[in-house]
């Protein structure tokens, strides 16, 4: 390649770093500094202990489906990421509770757990492709909540973990914890969004599109899947450890396979394409039902219609619509 | 010339079928070396196991004076021996420009905290592989498609990326699996005209396909497989005219015509 780089070099020389589509718009970074701002102060509007509650689940939701879109992007759906937030929480709880460490100790023990579980399995699993690793997430998945359910000594079987202490004592008051749940999502979205717009994105998104081709070029395709799952993961268990401590309480169905489906459609709703995308169904599969709360029979009905319109038309997620509101605009605009 | 990949005694079975079986040549640093044979010769095989898509039953592969048998094709990558593929095999969603970057891993990926922090040589590595997806793309004849989405090209042009994409992992042998498939005769005498140009900067390339016409006026010299076998070896004119070999692709009559 030496002698192709010293030949010609001034014709090209002017054209600057075209910058890829994988790379965040400036527009899109305004718009989530405007969101995270008006976040920041919608709790505040509502003032109502109940409001302060969503608002931290769906800190936690973001966590939890940002983390898995890492996943998703390198052509991998998990079925099992609510179960390595399971680890992460339960981990976090023994480590500050049983072994009486204070929380910061927990959150380090309940990340690293994770993101070491995923280590392990990493290079076995991520071998796999298609509905053969779905699957395998699944049973993996459910071995780790009957881990939960039967190792009584450390888990407390079926009981689940109680006395799980807040992270500091102002952190009992759920005004305050959700700032710091609040930065812990943003902190994450961050990460995630820094990857994926930066060269391992490009790369990232290289393996999806064709693992056979990026691997010809030189990719190391199944490092960098283990480097991303790892990732994942071990904000998966982050997730994991801020949730025990700010429900004090943590049993196996918090982490089933229901909840990392939720994790799944919240990718699917919002879009897969695009970090906005798990972003949008985090909010969308925690207030919608919530907003349905007087409604129960409703909810599923309702969830089942919005799912089947979105994978319909809108392939790319609810993050499509943009582009589904200028397709309708410039066709009308057509007729007249 | 120095003996820059050397193939000993290569093969490869599934389930009992022999699709490559003792295979051996020795490609020289500079040469256009062709690998011809008809359907289901194991050419394919043969460059799949060379670049370590699939692994040998038995045998070995040296490059460069090292032995490369069985490693993976991102190492091999890595140490220049490059190949592109039969079906066109682009990323057919993204730009041209975009489908070089991602050929350019090797000379732009400056190590995960590096591009996560975006210091180090990450600028500096990137702008080195802008200028020369400008290079691989005046050379290939690809600039004015430089923005266009690769699925939208037409099929030569799709087999000209792909060999872009190669050469931007800045290879020392670069093989191609069929180049000419499907192209008309036209198109295939521009990209006989470009493995030229490829090989005059001093990279080698290992040719595979089944157009004699094709392939006599490209390479130094050609292998002729059949039943994942040698059959004949040698300068593009003496092993067409062997009779051998005129009897595996036209039949036994016109062998002895």
């Amino acid at each position: 390649m030496a002698s192709i780089a010293s030949t010609d070099v001034a014709s090209a020389s002017e054209t600057a770093p075209v910058t890829g589509s994988d790379r965040m718009s400036r527009t899109t970074i305004v718009m989530l500094a405007v969101v995270a701002m008006v976040l920041a102060i919608v709790p505040y509007a509502i003032n109502e202990r109940f409001g302060y509650h969503i608002a931290i689940i769906v800190c936690f939701a973001a966590i939890g489906a940002c983390s898995l879109h890492l996943i998703i992007r390198t052509g991998h759906v998990s079925l099992c990421h609510s179960a390595f937030v399971g680890v992460g929480a339960y981990v976090s709880a023994y480590v500050a509770v049983t072994l009486g460490f204070p929380f910061l100790g927990g959150l380090v023990a309940g990340t690293l757990a994770s993101a070491l579980l995923a280590l392990l399995i990493g290079p076995i699993i991520l071998r796999l492709t298609g509905k053969y690793f779905v699957l395998i997430t699944f049973l993996l998945g459910e071995i780790l909540r009957m881990v939960f359910m039967d190792w009584q000594s450390v888990t407390g079987g079926a009981n689940g973990f109680n006395d799980i202490p807040a992270p500091a004592p102002v952190f009992a008051n759920p005004k305050w914890f959700y700032l710091l749940a609040l930065g812990a999502a943003a902190f994450c979205i961050a990460v995630c969004g820094r990857i994926l717009s930066s060269e391992i994105g490009r790369f990232v998104n290289a393996i999806r599109e064709s693992e056979t081709l990026a691997e010809c070029v030189g990719v190391p395709v199944i490092r960098t899947k283990i480097l991303i799952f790892v990732i994942a993961c071990a904000f998966a268990g982050f997730a994991g450890s801020l949730m025990a401590h700010y429900a004090r309480y943590i049993s196996p169905p918090n982490f089933g396979p229901i909840e990392s489906l939720n994790l799944v459609i919240m990718n699917v709703i919002g879009g897969m394409n695009t970090l906005i995308g798990p972003l949008i169904g985090a909010f969308f599969l925690v207030l919608v039902p919530e907003l349905l709360r007087d409604y129960v029979q409703l909810q599923h009905v309702i969830f089942g219609i919005v799912l089947i319109v979105v994978m319909a038309f809108m392939p790319g997620g609810m993050a499509s619509l943009k582009d589904v509101y200028a397709l309708m605009t410039r066709r009308s605009g057509r007729k007249s | 010339m120095t003996a820059l990949l050397e193939v000993k005694d290569l093969s490869r079975s599934f389930d009992g079928l022999k699709a490559v079986s003792g295979l051996n040549f020795t490609v020289s640093s500079g040469d256009i070396f062709g690998i011809i044979g008809p359907n289901g010769a194991g050419k394919t095989t043969a460059v799949n196991l060379v670049s370590g898509v699939i692994k040998p039953t038995s045998g070995a592969v040296q490059f460069d004076g090292k032995d490369v048998t069985a490693k993976s094709p991102h190492e091999l990558a890595a140490i220049g021996l490059a190949r592109t593929f039969q079906a066109t095999t682009v990323f057919g969603t993204r730009t041209v420009a975009e489908n070089c970057r991602r050929g350019g891993y090797l000379t732009r990926y400056p190590g995960f905290l590096s591009a996560f922090f975006g210091v180090g040589r990450t600028v500096a590595m990137a702008s080195d592989s802008e200028k020369r997806i400008g290079e691989v793309l005046d050379w290939l004849d690809l600039s004015r498609v430089r923005d266009t989405v690769a699925g939208d090209l037409p099929y030569g042009a799709q087999k000209t990326l792909g060999m872009a994409i190669s050469l931007m992992t800045a290879p020392k042998l670069l093989m191609l699996d069929e180049p000419v498939a499907g192209l008309s005769a036209a198109e295939a005498d521009n990209v006989r005209d470009t493995i030229k140009k490829v090989r005059d900067r001093g990279i080698s390339v290992v040719v595979i396909d089944h157009n004699m016409r094709f392939m006599a006026g490209l390479c130094d010299r050609i292998l002729v497989m059949h039943h994942g076998q040698e059959l004949a070896h040698g300068a593009p004119e003496d092993v067409l005219r062997d009779p051998k070999v005129i009897e595996a692709y036209l039949g036994r009559n016109y062998a002895k015509a």
